[in-house]
């Protein structure tokens, strides 16, 4: 095979990966097809479940399924993709990175589209520097985090990093943006844009779906999200060289690489157009040494060589390729780092004495100190949940929970019926469990209260019942009392109060959902009496 | 064009100018809203109540709904070629049939069935659900139905959700479920079932699933919310799917022990009449019950059944 072939068999496989993690994003949600299967409506033990393995960059991630082994101590379903990529490295090098990683495919479109950079700029840009030791600094300081028990690896892991931008940023934004745009056709009077809106909404919706979804701190992951990109423009594939733990793990691991660059100094007559199109900055140029595990092993600086001065070729011999250059103080740094950051996180008490009332978690969550071992905030339960109650937490799971999953009941509620977020998590944070066993175990979220203040009946304002009417449980964990009470200006008004059956409530959210009081609900759920931990508890 | 709320002098200035912009297209751009026709305010002729009841065990559901069409005089009675017809079911909540929580799917499929049979160029099923959409397509059958008629299953969004004028005691400007007043004919096809503000859930009350906005602020006086809607949702028929009722714990209910079975379909093109026939059946008069009562005092129609036309169905 010509190395010309190569490249472009390279950026074929990279179109097809990226398109494959477009698509398992996508599908990432109850489909609005759900419904032609016939069979779940006739037969009581059927889930929805999704049809396509949506999880599969997440195995194919080693950095997910070893800092899963290193604090949660239990392989992952399907770790042994990963680790069957770290074999590839081994023998082949970064491969992944520049030929699977959706993240870096994006980066590497963004910086060779249209370089930001020109001539000697993009020459001096594509210089190795020591910054690119941050990568490895990240690394051991997120491994020695996650043996320590605080495993952060999920905000900085591509593959988590990229599904909830995407997922919780970017698509609701366009989701949001063009849901307005049909909105105002929908609203217009010219029957023709009406059409256009209605059959534009029915073809784009089974990306967007047909409802607005929001998320708590999307604004912020989103930004997050757009700096990295911009990154790119300084140097390109910025996050790459400089950021990526995937990559830094990939990097040690490629220092027995067969795979080499041979370089033929005499040859090269200093053109540097190798350095001006090198993804990593791994020091192509012939009078340079080789670093491997900079190297993405792209094939450009190969295929763009015009004296044929620089070759990739297999070595049989056994030797190790150079150093990664860490460095001690990095070293030292992240093992300090690692071990502290455990221990400021467990400051603010939320795992050692109380729970935030307002961390209610997805139901099969595991007790919080196991989830929070395991959670790599990838977003894909909140990307999944049909009623869009999942959130990423801010301050309600402290430092350590930041964007872990939480159900936020005035924007959705737990669907009774629903046991997909656990299906679909990648490291079993969330257990995967059956609805049977949801409905009849039963796996409580929290508990409701009713706000007497605030509810209408209660305070003689109107009445109303609407909690209790959707109150999903066999019998209703919301029971009503007929009561004469006198309401504004003394006026007799006969109501039903109603009162929660802690024992029943199981705290899906409906109640605080429906509720006509709008903002701050009458009725609210609080994790109080989740099944998942022994200590937030009510009922004896 | 659509006058529904007050109008803000630019705004006026505004839809003018599109207005005359669109000259041409003035014929399309009028809105459905609505020149109702007079067979209903008028009451000359004399409305029907029509009762079906499967006495055998196993009987087809599928074939009593038919017979009950038949004993009406057809369903070219109501349905013309070319009509769009939009059903407005009960599926509300993501529960399976056997729960009563919902319209019975075989109720469902054989009126689309007959609607079909009467030359409808379409048919769409159309409710504003409680629960997650998807899981009530899927949990009641309605999907499934769909998918073997072909008739269109709408899903309830925000652009479908117009701001129109109810022209209520109660209700005045409310979001409306458009499917359901832009198509030609309308049928209502609720389940009967206990509701613990309202007494019973029946069909006049099947129109809060009809709207959108904050509906859940209709229960504040739910017997003149449900008797406005009923007013301003003029359905062809009423079949109120009586196989199976929910006697307690509504209207979500949940366990099959709610659920009796009473086998019976009532069939009236009087929405008081069928809600009244179908509350009885729990043991209830229906004056006890408020929107009822209300519906008849307002002149919606008459639970007073020697004014009407009866026919009973037994099979």
């Amino acid at each position: 095979m010509k190395i010309r072939h190569l490249v472009w068999l390279r950026r074929m496989i990279q179109t097809f990966f990226l398109c494959l993690f477009i698509f398992f994003l996508v599908e990432s949600r109850l489909s609005q097809d759900i419904y032609v299967d016939y069979s779940i409506a006739f037969s009581a033990d059927n889930d929805i479940r999704l049809d396509t393995p949506v999880t599969f960059f997440f195995k194919l991630n080693p950095l997910i399924g070893l800092t899963s082994l290193l604090s949660g101590h239990r392989f992952i379903p399907g770790f042994l993709w990963g680790f069957g990529v770290l074999l590839i490295t081994i023998f082949l090098g970064r491969v992944f990175c520049s030929f699977i990683c959706p993240f870096g495919t994006i980066h590497h479109a963004i910086g060779s589209i249209r370089p930001a950079l020109k001539g000697d700029r993009m020459i001096r840009a594509n210089q190795k520097t020591p910054e690119q030791k941050i990568k490895y600094f990240l690394l051991l300081f997120l491994l020695i985090g996650a043996i320590v028990g605080l495993n952060l690896s999920g905000l900085m892991d591509p593959i988590a990093l990229l599904f909830r931008s995407m997922a919780l940023a970017v698509l609701p934004g366009l989701g949001a943006g063009l849901r307005s745009v049909f909105d105002a056709m929908a609203n217009s009077d010219i029957k023709m844009l009406n059409l256009i809106s209605y059959g534009a909404e029915v073809l784009l919706s089974p990306v967007f779906g047909y409802n607005v979804k929001a998320y708590q701190t999307a604004w912020f992951i989103g930004l997050v999200f757009l700096i990295i990109l911009f990154l790119n423009r300084i140097r390109p594939r910025f996050w790459c060289r400089v950021l990526c733990p995937l990559g830094a793990l990939m990097g040690i691991f490629s220092r027995t690489s067969l795979l080499k660059l041979k370089k033929y100094p005499d040859k090269c007559t200093n053109c540097n157009l190798c350095v001006k199109h090198c993804q990593g900055a791994a020091s192509p140029h012939p009078n340079q040494v080789w670093q491997s595990a900079e190297c993405l092993a792209c094939f450009n600086c190969h295929n763009i060589c015009p004296e044929g001065a620089l070759a990739f070729s297999f070595a049989w011999e056994p030797k190790l390729n150079r150093k990664p250059d860490i460095g001690r103080r990095a070293v030292l740094g992240s093992i300090l780092a690692g071990f502290s950051m455990p221990l400021l996180g467990r400051l603010d008490g939320r795992m050692d004495k109380v729970a935030d009332s307002r961390l209610i978690r997805p139901p099969g969550s595991l007790s919080e100190k196991d989830f929070l071992q395991l959670c790599q905030r990838c977003g894909l339960c909140m990307k999944v949940c049909p009623t869009n109650a999942i959130n990423p937490t801010l301050g309600e799971a402290g430092m350590q929970g930041f964007w872990t999953p939480r159900l936020i009941m005035t924007q959705g509620y737990c669907e009774y019926t629903c046991s997909l977020c656990g299906s679909v998590c990648p490291t079993g944070a969330i257990a995967e469990i059956t609805t049977k066993e949801k409905i009849e175990r039963p796996i409580k979220i929290g508990s409701a209260y009713v706000d007497r203040g605030r509810c209408l009946p209660w305070s003689g304002n109107a009445p109303c019942i609407v909690c209790e009417e959707v109150c999903p449980t066999s019998p209703k964990a919301i029971y009503l009392k007929k009561k004469t009470i006198s309401g504004p200006g003394g006026k007799k008004l006969s109501v039903q109060l109603p009162f929660v059956d802690l024992k029943q409530c199981v705290g899906c959210g409906i109640c605080e959902n429906k509720c006509p009081v709008k903002a701050l609900p009458a009725i609210r759920t609080i994790s109080a009496g989740e099944s998942r931990s022994l200590e937030n508890q009510i009922l004896l | 064009m659509k006058i529904d709320r007050p109008i803000t002098r630019r705004e006026l200035i505004r839809k003018l100018l599109r207005w005359s912009g669109s000259v041409a297209l003035a014929g399309a751009a009028q809105w459905p809203l609505y020149t109702l026709n007079d067979a209903w305010g008028a009451g000359t002729k004399k409305r029907f109540i029509i009762e079906g009841f499967g006495q055998t065990d196993g009987f087809s559901v599928k074939d009593l709904t038919k017979k009950v069409f038949e004993a009406a005089g057809g369903i070219k009675r109501f349905v013309s070629s070319g009509d769009v017809v939009a059903i407005k079911p009960n599926i509300s909540w993501a529960r399976q049939p056997r729960f009563a929580a919902t319209t019975n799917p075989e109720v469902l499929a054989a009126v689309i069935e007959l609607c079909q049979e009467a030359g409808a160029k379409r048919v769409r099923i159309a409710d504003n659900t409680i629960h997650d959409v998807r899981q009530c397509f899927a949990m009641t059958g309605a999907g499934k139905v769909a998918k073997e008629t072909g008739a269109d299953l709408v899903y309830p969004r925000s652009s479908l959700m117009k701001k129109m004028k109810l022209k209520g005691n109660r209700l005045d400007v409310w979001r409306v479920f458009t499917p359901l007043v832009e198509a030609d004919k309308v049928i209502n096809l609720p389940v009967a079932k206990h509701h613990s503000l309202s007494t019973l859930t029946l069909g006049m009350k099947n129109w809060i699933g009809g709207v959108g906005g904050s509906r859940w602020s209709l229960h504040q006086d739910i017997h003149q919310s449900i008797v406005d809607l009923a007013h301003f949702f003029k359905p062809e028929l009423t079949l109120i799917d009586a196989v199976r009722i929910m006697t307690r714990n509504g209207p979500s209910g949940g366990s099959t022990d709610y659920v009796a079975f009473k086998n019976t379909l009532i069939l009236s093109d009087d929405p008081v009449a069928a809600d009244a026939r179908a509350s009885m059946l729990f043991g209830l008069k229906p004056q006890s019950i408020g929107y009822i009562h209300l519906a008849q005092k307002e002149g919606l129609g008459t639970y007073d059944f020697s004014k009407l036309e009866k026919k009973r169905v037994v099979m």
